[in-house]
């Protein structure tokens, strides 16, 4: 493992300086110093592929092809994303016309929040990281990120390259661990994405809420897999397991457990266990298309949870805390107060808890925290339906795991305690957004808004009343039934027409030169 | 007004959290007739809430009418008119690497909410967040604020009345019963309000991980242009300031003036002023009054110590709850009346050299919830905005922003976080529930690729379909695969057919 230099603490406040600073320069106001900004970004990456692969594998142990597929493609297509649209994304948006407010021009304006920071986990060093920051860049933001001290070779090969590729008051990189981690939060910031666990994120959104700064987290959760019996069972088996055992299980969208009805326990077993061996034919210790566990204590853990369990091993069990090692392994006849049912296993470890049918499923899932994903494994549109409309989780995946981080479009992101706001692509530029709303009034809106101003009369109260009251619909049957109200009165009229009128009226004095018209109009803004 | 019980509020919660896991509020239909109810309940009760005001703001009818009952019946009927249409799920948009997964967002409601309601706009600021939860599909808990006791009473007992008392329950009570609140695990808190409380609010809500909206103030700073149209400027500056006697979250703050129209400026709001309060404010029935003894108390501080010169005004009358309409010219920029929200009908005018000098100004402060400007000059217009960040920007016009339709209602940094209004307000109590569903033969056909063993020329072809590499051709996608396959496909039927 590389020694990772800490950033020293009192650095961390001259850091943030320097960021506020270039937010303040206003350097990134012009879209295209942004996407210089973020071009550099990916070329950073695509000049170090090599560096970053062997990094990957020495944090990891994560084979080329899994580095490739599953954290350096997804984040250069993250920043390449933000590189192609930032001017669409960036453009003020324009409110749907309505007669009323056109005249103020109502617009709303996408700003920067300004100086962020973004705290990212050890199990996408480079995804979770750089992604959002392409985000941030995008938005016209400055930004702090702090790798995680648990992925030191990737971590302090960002560390080193940033400074390189990006402006020094545009981007910043500590590294560290708890201490650092503590100061960085002492100061104030405009926006704050973790990603991680629950339990830092409380200490997280309470350091920010000293400062009333806005979070974004995105965090695990334990994500079921529901299986229809009638589904095609070899699909869902291979793609569970490759979920599952993808970067050894620490993925916050890896399938945590599964949901299996009894009548097809033992055909779906036998499925796992074909596909287990035909991933690694070499035993999987022996195999290069397996990774291992980021650090020895985490090793120590999912350990533990091994041995306690009162579940059935039915393959796999072994492992190596020395070198980080765990087999791929799946226990059955999982009781819901198992070791492996406490929290998020993030690892890989499958336990199978027998379920009757759907139903027991769902309330199963509706008993615990709601999770960032839960998978359905179906062709059956009503059986996914079910699931889907009778629980929440950040996401709702059909016969599909883990890949839809990557999905062009889509956000991603928890619900309650997996998380809340969502990341990727233009929701991560959304997320350093501010948006602003503006309007632009006009001197001559008096003459049909006069009336607002004292004092007031009567006369006043009817007009206005008149030009802005909208009509509701019609009334609701339970309140008829409840005996509440008459029929009311309609008052339909719109400022609006008002207005269109005196455009009309101001046009055609205009035109025709009528000045006794132009001075009646001119009285009545008085 | 009768507090609610502390032991009663967890066992509410319980009934809003059971009443939302039964589905009822799913269906758009049924939100939408809620939203009706709503919409009934203010249109048919306008006097009483009206006379609610008025016993709690001693606020005068045309304003509570205008720009409290009717923005809140607009923003219902907006609401109702538009929900089926946000509630809709979204599909991504076309990506031909991932369309084989139909991806598509799905519009979910977060749960069982809190919104926690200040005393300045009690009816409008409670339908705010409340329309937007009851459309968005959740279950609600509404603390209105004790500060604005009529109006709270008025709320408790119409709700059940007119929406039932099961997807919306009303809590009435202060800080114990707000504590209390707070210990609860909720799925989102929507909190309007100040920024002392704020903190108090997002420290509890962190112990849960709640995600909580915040609608705070700040204070807002009015820009002028030395060519703009002062006259108009000085109309809608005073009306701005003096509408529910300063107390709105929006109310113009400060005005930054270049030095050479300082004292033209102060003539035009001399003469607004005689015009809309012949026969002086304190008997006019067109000016309000603070909601509490206390906060009379905290303005007339402030205008005590000031050390610029009170140019109208001045005058306190603590048990009448009555602060006249003050202008005070040349304050320090240290005395309180520059430090905090005034949040009462108090105008310091702020003398500054330039624009520039006004920027740096707000700059060196706080962002605001919004900041205006009076300027008839596009460049000068844009400059401002450009350079300073806050929640809103109005050129020209004061505090209709909130109204306008479409528009976000929210601030930046210690001015706040998160927006309602409209589609805004429905997508802060909605999760967005991202969705695929993926065909078995993505796998047959390209995808088997990523299962172990893994190879390196396995590798080699998955970077180049889902790469995204920087090259001089620009062709390594998958549609490259598509079009080839279509050809193919073509080429295979085209043989066919002439074979036979």
């Amino acid at each position: 493992m590389a020694e990772v230099g800490f950033t020293a603490l009192e650095d961390i406040p001259k850091m943030r300086e320097v960021l506020k600073h270039g937010f303040l320069s206003g350097k990134l106001r012009p879209v295209s110093a942004r996407k210089e900004q973020i071009l550099r970004l990916a070329y950073m990456i695509e000049d170090h592929a090599d560096e970053f692969r062997h990094a990957l594998a020495l944090d990891l142990g994560r084979g080329p092809l899994e580095a490739d597929f599953l954290d350096l493609q997804p984040t250069l297509h993250e920043v390449m994303e933000a590189y192609d649209h930032v001017e669409k994304w960036s453009k003020p948006e324009k409110p749907s016309f309505t007669l009323n407010w056109f005249a103020m021009s109502p617009v709303i304006r996408k700003e920067p929040k300004g100086t962020v920071l973004i705290i990212s986990p050890f199990n996408f060093p480079m995804l979770l990281v750089l992604g959002p920051l392409a985000g941030a860049l995008a938005a016209g933001c400055t930004a702090l990120i702090k790798p995680s001290e648990q992925s030191p070779a990737v971590s302090e090969l960002i560390a080193k390259l940033i400074p390189q590729y990006l402006d020094k008051d545009v981007c910043q990189v500590v590294l560290g661990g708890v201490p650092e981690t503590t100061e960085v939060l002492e100061l104030q910031w405009d926006h704050i994405l973790y990603t991680g666990n629950g339990r830092v994120a409380k200490i997280i959104l309470t350091a920010a809420a000293k400062h009333l700064t806005p979070v974004t987290t995105e965090l695990g959760g334990k994500n079921p897999v529901v299986l229809d019996p009638k589904s095609d069972l070899k699909l869902a088996a291979r793609r569970i397991a490759w979920g599952k055992f993808t970067n050894c299980g620490q993925i916050c969208a890896s399938p945590d457990y599964l949901l299996l009805p009894q009548a097809i326990e033992e055909e779906f077993t036998k499925e796992l266990l074909d596909v287990l061996a035909s991933f690694y034919p070499e035993t999987p210790r022996k195999s290069s298309s397996y990774s291992r566990i980021i650090t020895k204590q985490h090793t120590a853990r999912i350990q533990r949870l091994i041995t306690e369990t009162k579940g059935k091993i039915i393959v796999g069990g072994e492992s190596d805390v020395e070198e980080r090692y765990i087999a791929p392994t799946i226990v059955k006849d999982v009781q819901p107060d198992d070791s492996l049912m406490e929290g998020e296993i993030f690892g890989p470890v499958l336990p199978i808890v027998s379920v009757k049918d759907v139903d027991e499923a769902i309330n199963f899932i509706n008993e615990r925290d709601h999770p960032l994903v839960i998978y359905v494994f179906s062709q059956d549109e009503a059986f996914k339906a079910k699931v889907f409309d009778n629980t929440r989780s950040g996401a709702a995946i059909s016969n599909e795991t883990v890949i839809y981080h990557a999905t062009t479009g889509l956000p991603f992101g928890g619900i309650g305690p997996s998380g809340s706001g969502a990341t990727t692509g233009k929701y991560n530029f959304d997320m350093f957004t501010h948006s602003r709303a503006s309007l632009n009034g006009r001197g001559w809106i008096d003459l049909i808004l006069g009336g607002r101003y004292p004092p007031h009369t009567p006369a006043k109260s009817k007009k206005l009343a008149l030009t802005m009251q909208r009509k509701l619909p019609s009334r609701p049957q339970a309140l008829v039934a409840a005996g509440l109200g008459a029929a009311t009165e309609s008052t339909s009229n719109r400022w609006g027409l008002w207005l269109a009128l005196a455009v009309v009226a101001a046009v055609v004095s205009g035109s025709m030169q009528l000045t006794s018209v132009r001075s009646w109009l001119a009285g009545m803004a008085k | 007004m009768q507090f609610t019980p502390l032991e009663d509020i967890p066992k509410i919660r319980e009934s809003l959290r059971n009443v939302f896991h039964s589905g009822k509020t799913k269906p758009v239909a049924f939100r939408q007739e809620k939203l009706k109810q709503m919409g009934y309940l203010v249109q048919e009760n306008k006097q009483a809430l009206l006379d609610a005001l008025k016993s709690d703001l001693g606020r005068p009818y045309l304003e509570s009418d205008v720009l409290e009952l009717v923005p809140t019946v607009n923003d219902i009927k907006y609401t109702h008119d538009n929900v089926h249409k946000w509630a809709r799920s979204e599909s991504a948009p076309f990506q031909f690497a991932s369309s084989s997964m139909r991806p598509k967002v799905m519009k979910e409601p977060k749960g069982t909410v809190l919104a926690i309601i200040p005393y300045n706009y009690p009816l409008f600021l409670s339908f705010t967040p409340l329309m937007a939860a009851i459309a968005a599909g959740n279950t609600v808990l509404l603390k209105p604020s004790e500060l604005a006791p009529a109006t709270s009473q008025l709320l408790a007992e119409l709700i059940p009345k007119y929406l039932g008392d099961d997807i919306v329950r009303v809590v009435l009570g202060a800080v114990e019963e707000t504590t209390k609140l707070l210990e609860l695990q909720w799925d989102h808190i929507a909190y309007t309000g100040s920024q002392r409380v704020a903190r108090i609010v997002s420290a509890a809500a962190a112990k849960h991980l709640i995600p909580v909206t915040l609608e705070l103030g700040g204070k807002n700073p009015v820009i002028i242009d030395p060519k703009s149209d002062l006259r108009l400027a000085a109309r809608r500056i005073w009306w701005g300031k003096l509408v529910n006697a300063g107390q709105i979250c929006v109310s113009p703050d400060y005005v930054l003036v270049p030095r050479e129209v300082q004292d033209q400026l102060i003539t035009e709001i001399n003469l607004v002023h005689s015009e809309f309060f012949p026969e002086g404010p304190a008997e006019s029935d067109s000016f309000g009054r603070i909601a509490t003894t206390n906060h009379t108390q905290r303005i007339a501080g402030l205008i005590k110590e000031t050390k610029g010169d009170i140019i109208i005004g001045g005058d306190v009358n603590l048990g009448k709850r009555y602060v006249a309409p003050t202008l005070v010219s040349n304050p320090s920029a240290e005395e309180p009346l520059m430090q905090e929200e005034i949040f009462g009908p108090v105008l310091p005018v702020v003398p500054v050299e330039n624009v520039d000098e006004a920027i740096a100004f707000v700059n060196a402060r706080q962002h605001p919830l919004v900041l205006y400007v009076f300027s008839q000059d596009s460049s000068f217009k844009a400059k401002v905005a450009a350079q300073t960040q806050s929640g809103a920007f109005a050129a020209n016009e004061l505090l209709l922003h909130v109204a306008a339709y479409g528009l976000p209602f929210g601030g930046t940094g210690p001015s706040g976080s998160g927006q309602v209004r409209g589609k805004y307000g429905f997508d802060t109590f909605t999760h967005l529930r991202g969705c695929i569903d993926q065909p078995g033969w993505i796998d047959t056909a390209l995808l088997w690729r990523r299962y172990p063993p893994y190879n390196t020329w396995n590798q080699r072809v998955l970077a180049w379909i889902t790469g995204d590499m920087f090259s001089d051709s620009k062709a390594s996608r998958w549609w490259a695969w598509a079009w080839m396959a279509a050809i193919a496909a073509g080429f295979t039927m085209w043989s066919l057919s002439m074979s036979r």
